[in-house]
């Protein structure tokens, strides 16, 4: 058995952020992650971070928390939002006094650029692999307070003994063992559920694991029915081109070679508020002002020497992908899948309603995205939130001397799985998931209604009825992603269902959620957050959560 | 769509003894990646066959294996730009490892690399409660992201011939980490970090370029070069082999304009250093035998100032 004081789950810039806020405070602390700690798909963030440092203009982050209430279409927790918004300058700093790269202003200063949504340029970069190099710095201190990282094993449940998280069990892919994972305190970290849809900015490892342990362990997951579908994704493979595109001054483009955004935004234009660029873009594509079902990001007027220096990865992914060279060339790029502004329901200090358990980064839902992310707040997010969390976790502990070992749960886990493994008759989780996928992208996205989310819904509950009798094909009891991929559909499924009957139950249009039946923002009566709890069938939905407002009352959301 | 096979080297570390290699036929565009290969042979074929993939876009570093005998990302990689005329693309784990599962090997030897280093930002003050950032000038920043573009995937370490002889060499991708810190203006542990890179072989690196062909475009190699330099410059190890040297050998091309190989040997070894000379006298002996011996001493070539100016010009360290 294993046995730490903090356990935390995943070792993205969530995990690893709070693994080194415990370990700086002394505590005993491991991460538990189904990969690597740096191949984390927080690695791929390329645009940057925000925080009101005001190193190019004025700015406060009272002015940064506005921008996030109005992003998140009122929804977001106000008293969440202000104490991000007021901690980021401080972890940016933070992260340059350990070796954060972040480009420069010629005086020395961290150099922000502007991003969607926002009143002024807040965003801190490094070119357009920011995440990167906050995740190396991240993994630089998990080496320097030699954290230990149980790296390649796979949480598959959570534990709960007398009301209280005990840990967790992890299958470890290196010898096929389930183990037992006992801690005062677990925090979960475990990114995104992009994989719930066919195109998605995500990469193959964000399979909604966090949530659906979550879910099955008795706490709800909050306001799941909104996704972010970035504006800027390629057709070929659902690769992301950074939102810097457009805040280095890209043009997006239709068939008639017009800057339609203005059309939709006339103040931002192309800097608009994500969701209000994807809509107008896929309103385009839908009246047929497409290029082969397209729009075009077009960088050619920023001029060679600027794309190399500031944008280099955003050429290449597109070079490689699609053959074509934003240099010379305008690039087709559609929406495609990129965010989860729901998640594990928390409190502002990354609590949820098990003592003893928290969670953090895209997993969880704060609320400080509301309706709708903009760019640059989730990386922040990981930060503020992965630190906080350990925080209280590490005064939780000190309040909560022990916990009783959760052999029960370690057993029912180890039967399922080797119920699993024993099938050999029926079908496998890929086709499966395929489905899911399938019905996911036709009936649940950017432009949503009635019959087709109940579509959804039913399509889903099928898919469900279908992973009891899944088969797993690889039986070794070493690497074995089959079945590590199995578990994977399954939590994607149970996120997915919360996410369509989320999107169903909410009979109103704000930020990312837009009912074609329901077209306007209802303040009277969605002013809630929406909570989804677990039952064998279908999720059920609970509207007892209000939003918290401070100092903001809800206006008209125009760019 | 085109016919591909893949032609997959198959291992499990719990059961076999020894690899098999399987063929799996597919029908797919072949614009597509190799990791989209593989993806695809897995979801409708065999869910057994195993390998490491998270971002698919070349940046989480976790799917370098040997497609077709050259180690590369096989999400960076499409079927068209490596499929043999017979339609085949033969898929290996990455050389210079253990394999545990298939294409999976074990990383460990590679991490540890790093962990010698002390891979994290040393500062000279313990300034980490100061409310602003550091100071730092945009270039001396775009060194570093240069570097930073590392993806840690070991496709340079797996290239390296080096060590594939000798493992305990740091390998590239940990000389240009080292890089990344030595080059820090932030940092204050350049002497140590130089020391400890030198301990870790540094002077071994033949230069053989290998690693050149990195994805990322880190060029690990010119950064071992920039190591070395900074080595020298910063006069860490002189009494080491590596630095002797690179230091004799322009010691004597500047002052003959010709390689001086007795003294070089000489030098390298050290002039006092009894048992080493002992040690290649034999070999001395055996050339002599040959008539392979270099003169002792060696006359400057004609314009040999020439040579110096070029020398001057660069402002090469000299041997104290
Ligand atoms: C292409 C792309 C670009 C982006 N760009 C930006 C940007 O510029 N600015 C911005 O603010 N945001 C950006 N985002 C969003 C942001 O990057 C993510 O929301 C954020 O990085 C998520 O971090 P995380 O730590 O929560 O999760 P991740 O980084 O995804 O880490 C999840 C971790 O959990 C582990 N894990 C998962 N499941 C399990 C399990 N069952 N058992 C054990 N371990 C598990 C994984 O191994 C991994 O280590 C971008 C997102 C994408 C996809
Ligand atoms: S230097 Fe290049 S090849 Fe080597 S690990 Fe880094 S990214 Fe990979
Ligand atoms: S140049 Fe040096 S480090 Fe690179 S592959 Fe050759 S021997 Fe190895
Ligand atoms: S899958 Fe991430 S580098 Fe290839």
């Amino acid at each position: 058995m294993i046995k730490h004081d903090v356990v935390v789950i995943g070792g993205g810039l969530a995990g690893m952020r709070a693994a080194v806020e415990a370990a700086e405070r002394g505590a005993d602390v491991a991460i538990v992650s189904k990969m690597h700690p740096v191949r984390s798909h927080s690695g791929a963030a390329q645009g940057g971070i925000n925080a009101a440092l005001g190193n190019r203009e004025d700015d406060s982050p009272l002015n940064h928390a506005f921008d996030c209430v109005k992003g998140s279409d009122y929804l977001g927790d106000q008293d969440a939002i202000e104490a991000m918004c007021e901690d980021a300058p401080r972890q940016i700093i933070w992260l340059e006094h350990r070796g954060c790269i972040f480009s420069r202003l010629p005086d020395g200063r961290i150099a922000q650029r502007p991003f969607g949504g926002a009143g002024s340029p807040r965003t801190c970069y490094s070119a357009d692999v920011t995440g990167l190099v906050i995740l190396h710095t991240l993994w630089e201190q998990l080496e320097r307070f030699k954290v230990k990282v149980y790296e390649e094993y796979f949480c598959t449940a959570l534990c709960v003994e007398d009301g209280v998280g005990s840990g967790v069990v992890a299958y470890n892919l290196r010898n096929g063992e389930l183990e037992l994972v006992t801690a005062k305190a677990v925090i979960f970290a475990t990114g995104g559920l992009g994989r719930m849809y066919a195109k998605t900015t995500n990469g193959y490892a964000s399979t909604a694991d966090g949530l659906g342990i979550a879910l099955r362990a008795g706490l709800p997951l909050m306001d799941m029915e909104f996704v972010q579908f970035h504006p800027t994704s390629l057709k070929e493979n659902g690769v992301l081109l950074s939102e810097a595109a457009r805040g280095e001054g890209a043009y997006l483009l239709n068939a008639d070679g017009e800057r339609f955004m203005f059309k939709y935004a006339p103040n931002k234009g192309e800097l608009a508020s994500r969701d209000v660029v994807s809509r107008a873009e896929w309103t385009e594509i839908l009246e047929g002002r497409g290029v082969e079902g397209c729009v075009l990001l077009d960088l050619r007027h920023l001029g060679r020497e600027k794309i190399l220096e500031r944008l280099p990865q955003i050429r290449e992914l597109a070079l490689d992908a699609t053959g074509k060279d934003a240099i010379n060339e305008p690039i087709p790029i559609l929406p495609g899948m990129h965010y989860a502004m729901g998640g594990i329901e928390t409190d502002k200090n990354g609590a949820t309603r098990i003592p003893g358990v928290y969670a953090a980064g895209e997993t969880a839902c704060v609320s400080v995205h509301g309706a709708n992310r903009l760019g640059g707040n989730s990386l922040l997010e990981t930060i503020v939130f992965g630190a906080r969390s350990a925080r209280h976790a590490i005064d939780h502990i000190k309040s909560n001397g022990q916990v009783r070992p959760s052999e029960k749960t370690l057993k029912s886990e180890q039967d399922r799985m080797s119920e699993m493994l024993g099938r050999s008759r029926g079908e496998r989780a890929p086709q499966i998931r395929k489905r899911m996928n399938a019905t996911m992208s036709k009936n649940c996205f950017i432009f949503r209604e009635k019959t087709q989310l109940q579509q959804a819904i039913d399509d889903l509950r099928e898919t469900r009825e279908a992973m009891k009798s899944v088969v797993v094909m690889d039986k070794s009891k070493t690497f074995n992603t089959d079945l590590v991929g199995t578990l994977e559909t399954q939590f994607l499924i149970d996120a997915a269902q919360c996410v369509a009957t989320g999107a169903l139950s909410r009979t109103e249009s704000r930020g990312a959620q837009a009912r074609t039946d329901y077209p306007e923002r209802d303040d009277t009566n969605w002013l809630v957050h929406s909570l989804a709890w677990y039952t064998d069938s279908a999720p059920r939905m609970d509207y007892s959560r209000k939003v918290t407002f401070t100092k903001w009352q809800p206006e008209v959301r125009s760019y | 769509m085109a016919k591909i096979t893949l032609d997959i080297f198959r291992f499990d570390q719990a059961v076999d003894d020894i690899p098999h290699r399987d063929k799996v036929a597919l029908e797919i565009p072949e614009t597509i990646t190799v990791l989209d290969a593989l993806e695809f042979a897995k979801a409708e074929v065999d869910g057994s066959i195993s390998f490491r993939r998270s971002c698919r876009s070349a940046i989480c570093g976790s799917c370098s294996m040997n497609i077709n005998g050259v180690t590369g990302l096989a999400c960076k990689t499409p079927c068209n730009t490596v499929l043999r005329s017979d339609g085949t693309i033969a898929i290996d784990p990455m050389p210079n490892f253990q394999p545990m599962k298939d294409l999976v090997v074990h990383m460990d030897p590679f991490w540890d690399k790093y962990t010698r280093l002390k891979p994290y930002l040393q500062p000279p003050d313990r300034d980490e409660d100061n409310p602003t950032e550091r100071r730092v000038s945009p270039d001396d920043m775009k060194k570093l992201v240069e570097v930073a573009n590392c993806v840690m995937c070991a496709t340079c370490y797996a290239l390296c011939p080096v060590v594939s002889v000798d493992p305990a060499f740091a390998g590239p991708a940990a000389i240009a980490y080292a890089y990344r810190f030595v080059e820090d203006v932030r940092d204050g542990q350049t002497k140590e970090r130089l020391g400890q890179i030198n301990d870790d072989y540094l002077w071994l690196c033949a230069h053989c370029y290998a690693c050149s062909y990195c994805p990322k475009h880190v060029e690990p190699h010119d950064r071992i070069v920039d190591v070395k330099r900074r080595t020298v410059q910063e006069s860490v190890h002189m009494n080491e082999r590596g630095p002797r040297h690179a230091l004799v050998v322009n010691k004597t091309i500047k002052q003959t304009g010709m390689l001086g190989e007795t003294e070089v040997i000489q030098g390298t070894v050290g002039r006092f250093n009894i048992r080493g000379l002992l040690k290649v006298a034999p070999l001395g002996l055996r050339m002599a035998s040959k008539g392979k011996l270099p003169p002792i001493f060696l006359r400057p070539i004609p314009k040999v100032d020439e040579v110096r100016t070029i020398f001057e010009s660069l402002e090469v360290p000299t041997l104290k």
